[in-house]
């Protein structure tokens, strides 16, 4: 078993955890330990995409993952996407396009654009970015306003 | 969720030597954690002891010419965003995008979906039709077992204890496509998914259907009907036709018998024209 002892750099500040249970999960990490209620949980079972955080840059589902599985990594949560550039435009779009309702969907869905833009950069097509936010719910069902934000950054270009 | 020990070996050896302390159930390995934890929070399975594979040298995707060997804690995002996979392996292409969602393929690996064997992979029926070969490690030694081999049952394996998967090799590039109907297109699990694909070496098709408990399965009957690359339309259906008259399709909450042989007859004419379809030549 671990020592419980947990060491990951959370937007861009290292931090150090002591007495981790080696089964908790990072969504609870993030919350409970780390203090970042941004980050929800909807389902704790990878459906609806609400506790998506960046591991190294590249989004992940934090309720299907063991906070020692991501041991010496670099974390972002949405309180940290405004950092920069990237982060930044994803939230004005979603600011210009009115892209949330009752607001409990929509850091997963800003944490997971952000990862989609840095992995696949400016120029990709809306309705690729579109598809690629599948796993992403709204139970507010209010999709159109976040595809039109997707269509503006996608409009905006590299 | 039950509490439970993890360990994280840092050699294949202390891993494999970890897996065999211990009874049966008392152990489970971890890759990317994705099906797993899906499990341990249904209270499905409580093991006492969790294994890691993070730090095995794992994580590789090699090409030898056109042979493809993923390592088996490979992210399947990485291999979706192989530049040469849509080209080489298209259907393996669509079965990856098939699974989960984007952050769920950033951990989420094919040792992974084999190793956890569920009835309704996406994964599986690809490999059944690419005639994929699963490398395996153990106490005693290396060994390949072939994909229709390895999948046993719902759940089940041909892993011996402590073996774990090492990679997965694709012999042949070759002409595929793999195709689905469920509810939602992400995080969802198919009423029916069939993979087909026509092997140059051989001349013959493959065409293999999951979705159907215990495990997906090859369909000999549907593919004797596909005699050339460019099967005829009456052949197309008649396969279709086989397909959906052999396979042992229940009713359950996902679909009922009627409308998933409805899907297999459905899905096999399109994935075998779309195929036929697919250009030729130097791949």
């Amino acid at each position: 078993m671990t020592d419980g002892a947990l060491s990951v750099t959370v937007n861009g500040r290292p931090a150090t955890l002591a007495g981790v249970p080696d089964s908790e999960r990072l969504l609870d990490t993030v919350r409970w330990r780390l203090g970042l209620k941004g980050t929800k949980e909807g389902c704790r079972s990878g459906d609806c995409g609400a506790c998506t955080v960046l591991v190294d840059g590249v989004s992940t589902l934090s309720c299907l993952t063991l906070a020692h599985e991501v041991d010496g990594a670099s974390l972002t949560t949405v309180e940290g996407v405004a950092q920069d550039p990237v982060g930044r435009s994803v939230q004005e779009a979603f600011e210009t396009a009115g892209a949330l309702q009752c607001g409990y969907c929509t850091p997963g869905f800003v944490v997971a654009l952000v990862g989609l833009l840095r992995e696949r950069g400016r120029s990709a097509p809306a309705d690729e970015l579109l598809a690629d936010l599948g796993g992403n719910l709204c139970r507010c069902t209010g999709y159109l306003a976040i595809a039109r934000a997707v269509a503006l950054l996608a409009k905006e270009g590299p | 969720m039950a509490a439970f020990s993890l360990t994280a070996p840092a050699s294949v050896d202390a891993a494999i030597a970890e897996l065999r302390t211990g009874a049966p159930g008392e152990v489970v390995v971890l890759a990317g954690g994705t099906d797993l934890l899906f499990d341990l929070d249904g209270a499905k399975s409580a093991p006492r002891r969790v294994v890691s594979l993070r730090h095995l040298p794992w994580r590789t995707l090699d090409w030898n010419g056109p042979v493809l060997t993923v390592g088996s804690t490979l992210p399947l995002r990485a291999l979706e965003r192989d530049p040469d996979l849509g080209t080489r392996y298209p259907g393996l292409l669509q079965g990856i995008r098939a699974v989960g969602s984007v952050q769920l393929r950033h951990r989420a690996t094919l040792g992974g979906n084999l190793g956890r064997a569920a009835p309704a992979s996406d994964l599986i029926p690809v490999l059944l039709a690419l005639d994929a070969d699963v490398e395996l490690v153990g106490p005693h030694g290396p060994r390949t077992v072939t994909i229709d081999r390895f999948i046993v049952g719902a759940r089940r394996t041909a892993l011996a204890p402590g073996e774990l998967i090492r990679s997965v090799r694709f012999p042949e590039p070759r002409p595929s496509a793999y195709l689905w109907q469920r509810v939602r297109p992400a995080n969802d699990v198919s009423q029916i998914a069939v993979a087909a694909a026509y092997s140059p070496s051989d001349g013959g098709w493959r065409v293999a259907v999951g979705g159907i408990p215990p495990r997906a399965v090859r369909v000999p009957e549907a593919e004797a009907r596909l005699t050339s690359p460019n099967p005829d339309e009456p052949d197309v259906h008649r396969a279709a036709e086989e397909a959906a008259g052999h396979l042992p399709i229940v009713t359950d909450r996902r679909a009922s018998e009627e409308y998933r042989r409805h899907l297999v007859m459905t899905l096999v004419e399109r994935a075998v024209h779309r195929v036929a379809a697919a250009p030729r030549g130097d791949r």
